[in-house]
């Protein structure tokens, strides 16, 4: 089973971490850098503020690795939510320096290919794809919008074209039918 | 807190998303220290959307990346043998013990509070003891739910020129951050906050960097210097 012997990896190298082993930290860096970078770039659409936003988790990974525990999620899960969380937080930050226009301007030429993209390279199947494929295309389009490239609720509804507070139940709708067909 | 279980699932689905705002995501990630079922139904979140993440293309990463991170690690964190360690019970491989040393030393300060409180006249609704992002307790803030507050603060706290302390609560997801006041001199203050609803178990307080004369915007935008979860004084 070699699929699943990788997570199993991480959590070991996790443990190390722990125990003060910078290889443990090389190898997951090795390992996952380079698409944790693009995980990043997803977000915060810049390459250096990816690298950044890497360089800073992998901070915390070494520093936090104790806190990794199963009742976490995969030791995958955590060390990208560390990823995801750092460029959410930076993407938060960048809003309240630029004016809304200006955010949407940036993001709205670019990043709709990269959210198409995600749900094109998404592997068929996934129970993920099958479960988001069965959405209607505005829930799905919500939810692939706020995952993968960090759009908020506000962006969400510019970008569908319909008022907040309908962006916000088609949405929570949507995750609601996902948990369901995924459970 | 009562939270019905489709409502924990759809705030942890929420805040995996990156829909939460900051606040509120701080709120969550406190939360989830303490409540198993959010913690739980935010792994569980996380391993549904993992797939999409799997899925990215890698990029190359640039050569020298890993030493440039390799050099910024702080020393002496998880590290076994770089650092001498003078002291003789060694902490440092076990950084649940710091942290169950740093909640014993809130806990303790906390029931201490509780007990000064007790003794004066008027009593506050809620005390937050608040801590740093390692866990050491930097001050406590009391809420008499009468516009007024009292900010303890226990350590000295460095504020370069130009910069204020400003002290936030969050009193509900649907109002957002609001500011308490400043702290100028970085010593300990009485505060006249803004009319507000009555501080609830729970309710976050939180201490951040921020220009003098305070945030621009009305909401935090600086450095997060302490937070805490305010407990119903009883």
């Amino acid at each position: 089973m070699l699929m699943s012997s990788v997570p199993d990896d991480l959590a070991s190298a996790l443990a190390a971490c722990a125990n003060g082993d910078k290889n443990a930290l090389r190898s997951i860096f090795d390992r996952e850098a380079s698409r944790l970078v693009a995980i990043a770039e997803r977000i915060v659409r810049r390459r250096d503020l990816a690298e950044e936003v890497v360089q800073e988790s992998f901070i915390r990974i070494w520093t936090h690795a104790h806190q990794y525990s199963p009742d976490r999620g995969s030791a995958r899960g955590w060390i990208y939510a560390i990823v995801r969380n750092r460029a959410l937080n930076l993407l938060r930050d960048s809003r309240r320096e630029f004016s809304v226009e200006d955010v949407d301007v940036l993001r709205e030429s670019e990043q709709v290919d990269a959210v198409m993209a995600a749900w094109h390279k998404l592997d068929r199947h996934s129970r993920l794809y099958h479960c988001l494929a069965a959405l209607d295309e505005t829930k799905r389009h919500g939810i692939l919008m706020a995952y993968v490239s960090g759009y908020s609720h506000g962006e969400i509804a510019g970008r569908l074209r319909v008022p907040l507070g309908t962006a916000k139940s088609w949405i929570r709708r949507g995750l609601a039918a996902l948990r369901e067909c995924m459970a | 807190m009562t939270v019905g279980r489709t409502d924990l699932a759809t705030l942890a689905d929420e805040y995996v998303l990156g829909l939460l705002d900051a606040a509120e995501a701080s709120a969550v990630e406190a939360d989830m220290e303490r409540e198993p079922g959010l913690r739980a139904a935010i792994a569980a979140s996380r391993e549904r959307f993992l797939p999409l993440d799997e899925g990215a293309e890698a990029l190359p990463v640039r050569p020298g990346f890993w030493s440039q991170i390799e050099a910024s690690l702080p020393t002496g964190v998880g590290t076994t043998a770089s650092v001498p360690e003078p002291s003789a019970n060694d902490n440092r491989r076990n950084g649940w013990r710091a942290t169950a040393i740093a909640a014993i030393a809130a806990s303790v300060i906390l029931a201490l509070g509780l007990a000064f409180s007790l003794m004066r006249a008027v009593e506050p609704l809620v005390v937050a003891v608040l801590v740093d992002d390692k866990g050491e307790v930097q001050a406590i803030i009391e809420d008499f739910g009468n516009e007024k507050a009292t900010v303890r603060l226990l350590v000295d706290l460095d504020v370069p020129a130009g910069k204020t302390i400003q002290v936030w609560t969050l009193p509900s997801r649907e109002m957002g951050p609001v500011s308490l006041g400043l702290i100028d001199n970085g010593r300990s203050v009485r505060l006249d906050g803004p009319v507000l609803p009555a501080p609830h178990d729970s309710q976050l307080y939180e201490l951040t960097l921020e220009q003098a004369g305070g945030s621009p915007t009305g909401r935090p935008t600086g450095l997060i210097l302490a937070k805490g979860l305010a407990k119903l004084a009883r």
